[in-house]
């Protein structure tokens, strides 16, 4: 500007010109501004350069740079509406789901854990606290630490979900945590790793903290002030371990002295030395021989379970064919195909056992009481009055699960129902990440520094087997219904899809191969989905090569004089 | 107040409120465009956009009947967009614009016309845009009534809930905002020039 100061002070202000070119002067205001602007040339140009402003404000929003998305194409309302009956039924159906998955399962078997060998502890004791894992609160401390980290992670999410929806929430997820397992610090005590084809701990050998092994053959004949955890084709342990035994193996043999707990899934498992504390194990064949001894609870998932030695505590065995021979402190409850107890048996405690014929019991065998026996009825799962029932609250608990997952990840879970529509790209997908993966997870899991990322990516498998009849439902509901374009919409075809699936694979099920087949067909459907999903999404994005469409000039507003003659 | 670029048909209005689904899919094709680019201007991202374009058509699916035929359908239409777009802004409180209605507060310098002008030449339309994006939600809000909806101050007043004599500061500063957006200029922005 070029006017000396007395001059300047005559200028219109800004927002008198704004409201004048606006027309949001009176007149007689207006009638200055007008007069003033034709004496004043910087007053006339600010006024042209305020017009210009405006013009090029309308012009820059008026252009149309993003085409109508594909998903508001079509108003669908009238489908949302309908679906509105299903979200009642659907909620109703997964409350009560919720209360009798507690009554009808969770209080029986905490009941029976409880009744069972872990006598006054309550289930959340016997998992946490007299489980393997429980390192005493020391380590809890840094578990609160992991926990508060996840937490405070999961805040983080859900702020900036809304700026993330495009780079994906589940991305930040899942780098979150591999970071957390990156950065999480080793445990403080001397943990150590001995992997091999054959690994031995001698006699005089001592080793103090936690041991894991990988292996062909193990044998522990020394000491370890701590737990073992081995992966190994055959195991002999021999020595004196101070903490636990944590074993997955083809065969598992303990002869020497425990004084922790053993945890077992193996092929074989026979003791034939002495366990201070209790057992848990899952195998094909479990011996408890006449020397062994085991000072607390058994608990045994096997098929063929024999008992020659003494438990200290209570058993609960499932099993087909089980035989007592030994001494039991606690009570006896069993389920299987048969039951022997012979006659050096002793059992202090009641025994009660549910199977399909009368326990075979010696006459000379020592019984607190009589065998309580209850008979298996034999008849198919869907000849039972209940079982339809289940079908509906766990179709109900599917479906609040797909809920669940369409608020964490909703632009995810448009993308992989898009995915799905596409049959064949999916199914072959699906194929290689059905049987790829767990393999995958195995061979990253048996190198044990892998566990984790192993243990992840089967997590990550099993949830995708999960939810693919749900992302099977969601594509036969669009079939259906059409496209949905909020997320109510889509959810509401997701649960009548779902349902509809269920309805048609239930007796499917019963047909073995043809069951079978359905089943293999919609997972692969749905993790292949799910991958493909995945895939696009951490693909890099593509630049749009298209231009924008053309501008084609729009009427001007008419409050503007944007293109006329002045107003001075 | 006229939709851009878009003659209202009068008859689809009253078939779709009479209840004729065809009839409003006809409006919803006519209009669905021009309130999703209204929407893509005024809230942040393009997955707001789309959510708040299929939330403003429910909405006035709903408010049809209440719809005063003599006035204008798209004037109407946009009442309800930019009420719905500012209800969003306002939840999320995102870049809370710090303005009160002080209207003494406003700068009443007298900018450089020049430099102001060169600026408005060199720009494009696209760089606009992106400037546009970089507003607080009550300065885009205001300028994407103006200019692109073409509100009356009195429309924009009922709509940010101001009173109407504080809509030409909103749209003054808001200009203020854009111009520092698009140059960085604080001069040419605060309207400090000698």
């Amino acid at each position: 500007m070029s006017e000396a100061p007395g001059e300047r002070m005559k200028h219109l202000d800004e927002m008198t010109c704004l409201l004048y070119i606006e027309r949001q002067l009176d007149r007689a205001r207006a009638l200055e501004v007008s007069a003033h602007t034709q004496e004043c040339e910087a007053c006339r140009t600010l006024l042209r350069a305020l017009e210009r402003e405006s013009r090029l404000l309308t012009r820059a929003m008026l252009e149309e740079d993003e085409p109508l998305p594909s998903r508001l194409a079509q108003f669908q309302e009238r489908a949302r509406r309908s679906m509105q009956w299903i979200w009642g039924l659907a909620f109703g159906l997964a409350a009560t789901g919720a209360y009798a998955l507690y009554t009808q399962y969770i209080v029986p078997w905490q009941t029976e854990l409880e009744n069972a060998g872990f006598g006054g502890s309550n289930l959340l004791n016997l998992l946490i606290f007299q489980g393997a894992f429980w390192k005493g609160w020391q380590s809890m401390i840094t578990v609160l630490e992991v926990a508060a980290l996840m937490t405070l992670g999961a805040l983080g999410v859900m702020f900036l979900r809304r700026r993330l929806r495009r780079g994906s929430a589940l991305a930040v997820v899942f780098a979150g945590f591999c970071a957390a397992l990156l950065a999480m610090p080793s445990p403080a005590s001397a943990t150590e790793f001995r992997n091999g084809t054959t690994i031995e701990i001698h006699k005089d050998e001592k080793i103090t903290g936690d041991v894991y092994i990988t292996g062909e053959r193990t044998r522990v004949d020394g000491t370890v002030d701590g737990d073992v955890i081995i992966f190994s084709q055959s195991v002999d342990i021999n020595g004196h371990i101070l903490g636990d035994v944590i074993a997955f193996g083809q065969s598992v043999r303990i002869n020497g002295q425990v004084d922790g707990n053993v945890r077992g899934a193996c092929n074989n498992l026979t003791i034939t030395g002495n366990v201070t504390k209790n057992a848990t194990v899952f195998s094909q064949t479990f011996t408890l021989d006449g020397n062994g001894k085991l000072g607390g609870s058994l608990t045994s998932f096997s098929e063929s379970f024999s008992q020659d030695g003494s438990v200290g505590r209570d058993m609960l065995l499932f099993f087909a064919h089980g035989t007592l021979a030994g001494k039991v402190a606690g009570a006896v409850r069993a389920k299987g195909d048969s039951l022997t107890i012979s006659s050096s048996a002793v059992i202090d405690g009641p025994v009660r056992f549910e199977g399909h014929k009368q326990a075979d019991v010696s006459p000379s065998a020592k019984l607190a009481s009589p065998v309580d026996f209850k008979q298996l009825e034999r008849k198919p799962e869907y000849l039972k009055g209940n079982y339809y029932v289940w079908r509906v609250i766990w179709t109900a608990a599917f479906i609040l699960l797909g809920l669940v997952l369409f608020f964490l990840m909703p632009e995810f879970s448009r993308e992989t129902i898009q995915a799905a529509e596409h049959v064949g790209l999916p199914i072959f997908l699906g194929i290689l990440v059905f049987f790829g993966v767990p393999i995958g997870a195995i061979i990253v899991c048996i190198t044990v520094v892998g566990i984790p990322i192993g243990v992840l990516t089967f997590g990550v498998w099993l949830l995708m087997l999960c939810t693919a009849e749900l992302v099977v439902g969601a594509v036969v509901g669009t079939w259906i219904l059409g496209k949905g374009t909020t997320n109510w919409e889509m959810i509401g075809r997701m649960a009548l899809g779902f349902v509809i699936v269920r309805i048609v694979y239930t007796p499917l099920a019963h047909m073995h191969v043809v069951g079978l087949l359905a089943a293999l067909g919609i997972w692969m459907w749905g993790m292949g989905a799910i991958s493909v999903a995945v895939y696009r999404r951490f693909q890099p994005m593509i630049p749009p090569g298209a231009p924008a469409a053309p501008y084609s000039p729009s009427p001007m507003p008419p409050n503007t004089t944007v293109g006329g003659t002045l107003p001075a | 107040m006229s939709a851009p670029g878009i003659t209202e048909p009068a008859e689809a209005i009253a078939r779709a409120r009479a209840g004729d689904a065809n009839a409003w899919g006809e409006l919803y094709r006519e209009y669905a465009p021009a309130i999703f680019r209204f929407c893509r201007r005024a809230l942040p991202t393009r997955e707001d956009a789309e959510d708040a374009t299929m939330e403003i058509f429910m909405k006035l699916r709903e408010k049809l009947g209440q719809y005063d035929t003599t006035r204008s359908f798209t004037a109407w239409l946009y009442k309800v967009a930019a009420n719905h777009c500012w209800d969003i802004l306002r939840r999320r409180k995102i870049r809370q614009d710090k303005e009160t209605e002080d209207v003494e507060s406003v700068p009443l310098e007298h900018p450089d016309p020049n430099q102001l002008d060169k600026l408005i030449e060199q720009r494009t339309s696209e760089e606009v845009r992106k400037a546009l994006a970089k507003l607080g939600g009550r300065a885009r809000m205001a300028l994407v009534m103006r200019y692109y909806s073409d509100m009356s101050y009195d429309e924009i007043a009922d709509a940010l809930g101001v009173r109407r004599a504080f809509v030409g500061v909103v749209l003054l500063r808001a200009r203020h905002e854009l111009r520092q957006a698009l140059e960085g200029n604080a001069a040419l922005a605060a309207g400090g020039a000698s």
